[in-house]
């Protein structure tokens, strides 16, 4: 079931073209995907959107910087509740998200703030029928998360150097997971709009090194976060 | 079958659940993992030491990021006969998180017998203290076995800056004081107080409440991750060091008597 899935992934992704897409804040590739189901090489009709068609689209600018979606997201080490936007690439395969979260002192001891920074790739993207479902089979990637609020980070001149070989405030660590989209009608000013539920298996350093040196005693679900969230893409 | 069904997807969610980490330092952990010293002290009350019997336990510590060695270690006390329960002097974690303190009790917990910790110094890195307190539980504790008063005590004194607090010897003095009906005391720490880590202001009343203790055995530490017996002040008081796990040894420790002891090294 999941090798058949993933066999159809590959197809649809072999099938579509590489063509270039306007960055501008008209329907993108991945959006048109969702839309028009039956034909695979769908990004084409994106691909020859003009831009001026949309009134929104800024005239010129690095518009490859603007944000395109928001997110929220519970877990993943980032954040009890963690909030943010991101920016995407290669037909919005790739993304570069930051989050700000916060754990509250009860789960914790004192309340957290988390900044994370993520990249994610997620090569394929499956449509599900005409139902507006598109389905992101596979998505990898790795995170980077400082913390503030710590009790104890380790004052100036607390600890002889190299006390602790660690950072107690940095964490980094791969990602792996999945995303549901689903088309949402089209706003009033034009944009194409999509929902993305997601899931994230993760884990930090600190963790895989644990599990590293001790594969007998630990396993990967010991080590194993994980994190739902919500996307907007627009 | 439904209601099978129904079962497993309600385990697997709880399971996915206890996923859902919020932060490594989020101490959030599974009841039958909260208050495990309060446990352990329950399943050790359930077992009493009649007056006069002879005490013997397992004496370690550090055990840190030696999770195989902790499988091994919990398989070679379990085929010790007499044994009445394990020390572990502290460092149970390795970067004082949650977490790690949950996967040492995964192996811990498969002891025969009860284990009791007190906390070291790795274990109050960053948000540890909280995350030891939730999962294990208090910093400073006391309690009575058969013909013994243990003191467990927090010496962690570079964890909190040298703050002249830690290790706090007005609550030692208290504890030694009173024998709570005991014939005799142990008192059990992380960081030796002949050791740098241990607050330099601290070190004369500490070590001079131990010595005024006549029903003293010794004092217990761990942090140097190894075995030693010595009277570091030349003052007639005793210090044993544990082990840490990754040595794959441990102790095996005899008291009756007054306070005649006999320590037995056992390889795993």
């Amino acid at each position: 079931m999941a090798a058949s899935l993933l066999l159809a992934a590959l197809l649809s992704a072999a099938g579509t073209p590489a063509t270039a897409v306007p960055n501008g804040p008209g329907p993108s590739d991945s959006v048109v995907v969702a839309t028009t189901a039956e034909t695979p090489a769908a990004e084409t009709p994106a691909a020859e959107t003009p831009a001026a068609a949309n009134p929104a689209a800024p005239a010129s600018g690095p518009v490859r910087y603007r944000p395109r979606h928001l997110l929220l997201q519970t877990g993943g080490g980032v954040g009890m509740l963690s909030a943010g936007g991101g920016l995407s690439f290669a037909h919005r395969r790739l993304d570069l998200d930051g989050l700000l979260g916060y754990v509250p002192a009860r789960h914790a001891g004192t309340a957290l703030t988390i900044a994370s920074l993520k990249l994610k790739y997620a090569p394929w993207e499956l449509p599900l029928g005409r139902s507006g479902l598109a389905l992101q089979p596979l998505a990898v990637g790795v995170y980077g998360s400082y913390t503030f609020g710590l009790r104890n980070p380790g004052k100036p001149d607390q600890y002889p150097d190299d006390y602790y070989w660690w950072s107690s405030t940095m964490r980094v660590g791969p990602v792996l997971g999945s995303s549901l989209s689903y088309m949402l009608p089209v706003a009033a000013n034009g944009h194409t709009r999509r929902l993305t539920a997601y899931y994230e298996l993760a884990t930090n350093d600190l963790y895989a090194i644990s599990y590293y040196q001790n594969r007998r005693a630990l396993s990967l679900r010991d080590i194993a976060t994980l994190a739902l969230g919500l996307k907007l893409e627009f | 079958m439904l209601r099978g069904a129904l079962v497993g997807a309600l385990a697997a969610g709880l399971s996915a659940c206890e996923l859902v980490e919020f932060s490594p330092n989020d101490h959030r952990a599974p009841a039958h993992q909260k208050d495990l010293t309060a446990k352990n002290l329950a399943r050790l009350a359930a077992a009493p030491l009649p007056p006069g019997d002879t005490l013997r336990f397992v004496f370690t510590g550090d055990s840190q990021r030696f999770y195989d060695d902790a499988e091994d270690l919990v398989r070679s006390v379990n085929q010790q006969p007499g044994i009445q329960f394990m020390l572990v002097s502290g460092d149970i974690s390795d970067f004082g998180l949650g977490r790690e303190m949950q996967w040492v009790d995964n192996e811990l917990r498969q002891l025969k017998v009860p284990y009791l910790t007190v906390i070291g110094n790795h274990d109050q890195v960053a948000n540890g203290r909280e995350a030891y307190q939730e999962i294990f539980g208090p910093l400073n504790y006391s309690f009575v076995f058969g013909d013994t008063k243990f003191v467990l005590i927090d010496t962690n004194s570079r964890e909190y800056n040298f703050n002249g607090r830690v290790p706090d010897v007005p609550w030692l003095q208290q504890q030694l004081a009173d024998p709570a009906g005991a014939r005799r005391t142990v008192v059990i720490s992380h960081v030796p107080p002949q050791d740098n880590d241990f607050d330099p202001s601290l070190r004369d009343a500490y070590a001079a409440t131990l010595r005024e203790t006549p029903n003293l055995v010794f004092e217990m530490n761990g942090h140097r991750h190894d075995y030693s017996v010595t009277q570091p002040f030349n003052d007639g008081v005793t210090y044993v060091n544990s082990y840490s796990f990754e040595k794959r040894n441990y102790l095996i420790v005899t008291v009756w008597g007054d306070k005649q002891f006999r320590l037995k090294q056992i390889s795993f």
